[in-house]
């Protein structure tokens, strides 16, 4: 028995541990876009900060989950559980990088102000990704797969915001070819927030993983 | 049958005392009456005696009993309304009026723990601070229900979940994790995005007492009052701007004038007209500035009359009519016939039009045109001051009404006005129980529209700040 509870104890631990990490991704994709808007170079130096803690903790978690699976060598529900916890913890890791990605591009752009008239639809689409992500580990923790089913498919509706975006911020370049620098690195920061959504989709894929142990592509 | 039933109520003992006194009995007979009669007679009376006495036995004793011990099983059970009713005056009826005591007291003491528990319960329930108390494990184990209207999560799904898995923060996490570990209260501010970015204080004690560890952590939602102090703090920022671009003029050509000592009287004249304007603008602003702090502080409606709209235009025509000349610019009025007349502050009322037609004389060039027109709407009465002149850009609509907001910080400044003029609109309309509409097209021109209600307003906002005459 005792062994027993000490491995539910691990897996908990886990758990916990990657809410924390998606916390932290959380906020720094929400930090990341309020910088690029206000084009707040110190708010945004912060998310590049705060990414190392990502990536340790991000280490830390992948460690225990192999620890688990070798000392404890866990079968079906466990071993998922495990398996899609490293799933998990990769997405979350790519996610925090695209926020650094987007943190970057906005200490570029830090020089003049925000011309475009997409940026308008930028937030609306972080907004979305935001959603999702929250959506994705909420599901995580209720191991809810019609949240994370519901959660993929907001990807159909990024993706379309995305392309619309593509298309006006070209539009953009060709009107006024002296924004051309601004433009580029907007159009960089609007394939990170589309791959953050990706990212997000993995999640529910994993969850639908853990829950049901089903493979599915899900974007 | 039943009597088998009774038999097994009664039990043994008393049966044996039953046969017990049927041998006193037949053993007393036979001593007094040794042979009179005869051993079956003796043994009838014998009977009959020992039956009787055996039913008053249990008539008086055993009956009773059992219904104290039935009650006092019911009580226990927690029918705490359960009595018993023997009101003899022996021992049972004295057990009987004891367990009636003990229940009624029971009964006190339980009502009040219960009030005192639903006094506490409500107190938590109608807080708008979140409250959540955690176990040494750092599981919830009570929330009141302020969770669910602050993070949108069902107050059911917290229990005996760890805060990671309900409000998920970094910072929380990490200031819960202090707590736990050094034992002793922290204070911090946390910004939690979710589900919609707020600033939080968060207060984490940890538990006294003879519980097993765990702590309470308090979540009070502080957005408002940081925006609030982020806009006095601009606000302060603004005037001191404001006051010092005047004064550093001012004291700039009085330097001059000190200094050199220029012989030319015209360039001293000069010199001191600007210093004039400079000190009309510094005492228009502070005016205005004083205007708008007591219109915030609701103390402006002081006359509520009955007033023509024709009169106001009138006075706004005479106040502003020669500006308007200057930049040859006309003001139309077109009033439609039999408007009913304003209810307000005369005085406050006329100010709001002049401000409006001040702006709009502004930002109109020369030969646009102005006009003011009053119609009724509904139940109220819709004053409109529209111009044609450079219009506001949709995205600095929101914030005109703002003090100092300029659209051009640059170019408006130099156009005259405090910055102030729409905020003392804005406060007057809102102190009359009105309001203060805008639409506006870049390079059309702009339409101010304030309505006012055609009735006293019932509920003035701050009714009882207003000096009625």
């Amino acid at each position: 028995m005792a062994p027993r509870h000490n491995f539910d104890k691990q897996l908990k631990e886990i758990q916990q541990d990657i809410l924390r990490l998606g916390s932290l991704v959380e906020q720094a994709l929400y930090d990341s876009v309020q910088a690029l808007i206000s084009l707040d170079v110190a708010a945004a130096g912060q998310v590049i900060m705060k990414d190392e803690l990502i990536d340790q903790l991000c280490l830390e978690i992948e460690e225990k989950c192999v620890w688990v699976i070798a000392t404890q060598q866990p079968m079906a529900g466990d071993l998922r559980m495990a398996v899609a916890g490293i799933k998990i913890i990769i997405s979350l890791e790519r996610m925090g990088d695209h926020c650094v990605d987007i943190s970057r591009a906005t200490m570029c752009l830090s020089g003049g102000a925000l011309t475009a008239h997409s940026v308008e639809y930028i937030p609306e689409m972080a907004d979305i990704v935001q959603q999702m992500v929250k959506d994705g580990l909420d599901a995580y923790v209720t191991r809810n797969v019609e949240k994370a089913k519901a959660m993929c498919a907001m990807d159909d509706l990024v993706d379309f915001i995305y392309n619309r975006i593509f298309r006006e911020l070209i539009a953009c370049v060709k009107e006024h070819p002296v924004h051309a620098y601004q433009m580029a690195y907007l159009l960089y920061v609007n394939r990170y927030i589309e791959r953050i959504a990706d990212h997000a989709t993995n999640i529910g894929e994993a969850v639908i993983y853990l829950v049901t142990g089903e493979r599915r592509e899900l974007n | 049958m039943r009597v088998w039933s009774v038999l097994e109520g009664i039990g043994w003992r008393p049966v044996a005392s039953y046969f017990f006194m049927l041998l006193v009995f037949f053993t007393l007979l036979k001593l007094y009456a040794v042979d009179k009669i005869t051993i079956g007679v003796m043994v009838a009376i014998s009977l009959l005696f020992s039956a009787f006495l055996a039913l008053v036995l249990y008539r008086r004793v055993i009956v009773p009993l059992n219904e104290v011990i039935e009650a006092a099983r019911d009580i226990a059970r927690g029918n705490l309304s359960r009595r018993i009713n023997i009101i003899s005056q022996d021992e049972i009826g004295d057990l009987a009026k004891s367990i009636n005591d003990m229940a009624d007291r029971l009964r006190h003491t339980i009502g009040e723990i219960t009030a005192e528990k639903d006094r506490a319960q409500a107190m938590l329930d109608s807080m708008s601070d979140v409250v959540l108390a955690l176990d040494r494990k750092g599981r919830i184990i009570m929330v009141n229900p302020a969770v669910e209207t602050t993070f949108g999560i069902p107050q059911v799904d917290c229990v005996g979940r760890s805060v990671v898995e309900v409000i998920r923060n970094f910072d929380l996490d990490m200031v819960l994790q202090r707590v736990q570990a050094t034992n002793s209260q922290l204070i911090r501010e946390v910004a939690i995005i979710s589900p919609e970015p707020r600033i939080f204080i968060l207060r984490a004690t940890p538990l006294v007492g003879n519980t097993k560890g765990g702590m309470v952590v308090l979540l009070r939602d502080i957005s408002e009052r940081k925006r609030m102090e982020q806009m006095r703090s601009e606000f302060m920022s603004n005037v001191s701007h404001e006051l010092r671009t005047p004064l550093t003029s001012i004291q700039g050509f009085v330097e001059t004038l000190q200094d050199n000592g220029t012989e030319d009287p015209q360039m001293i004249r000069h010199f001191l007209g600007i210093i004039a304007a400079e000190t009309a603008r510094l005492s228009n602003l502070v005016d205005d500035l004083l205007d708008l702090s007591r219109i915030e502080e609701r103390r402006v409606v002081r006359r509520w009359q009955r007033e023509d709209i024709g009169t106001l235009v009138d006075q706004v025509l005479t106040v502003c009519g020669s500006r308007a000349d200057d930049k040859q610019i006309a003001i139309k009025a077109s009033l439609q016939p039999r408007l009913p007349r304003l209810f307000g502050d005369p005085d406050l009322l006329a100010q709001v039009l002049i401000n409006l037609v001040d702006n709009a004389i502004r930002y109109t060039s020369a030969g646009g045109t102005i006009t003011i027109s009053g119609l009724v709407e509904g139940d109220e009465i819709r004053i409109d001051v529209a111009d044609n002149g450079a219009g506001i850009p949709a995205e600095n609509i929101p914030r005109i009404f703002e003090r100092f907001y300029r659209v051009e910080k640059a170019r408006t400044r130099g156009m005259g006005g405090t910055g102030l003029g729409l905020a003392i609109v804005k406060h007057i309309i809102k102190g009359h129980g009105g309001r203060v509409d805008v639409k506006s097209v870049v390079g059309k021109g702009t339409v101010f529209s304030i309505f006012l209600p055609l009735e006293i307003p019932v509920t003035l906002p701050a009714a009882g700040s207003f000096y009625l005459h």
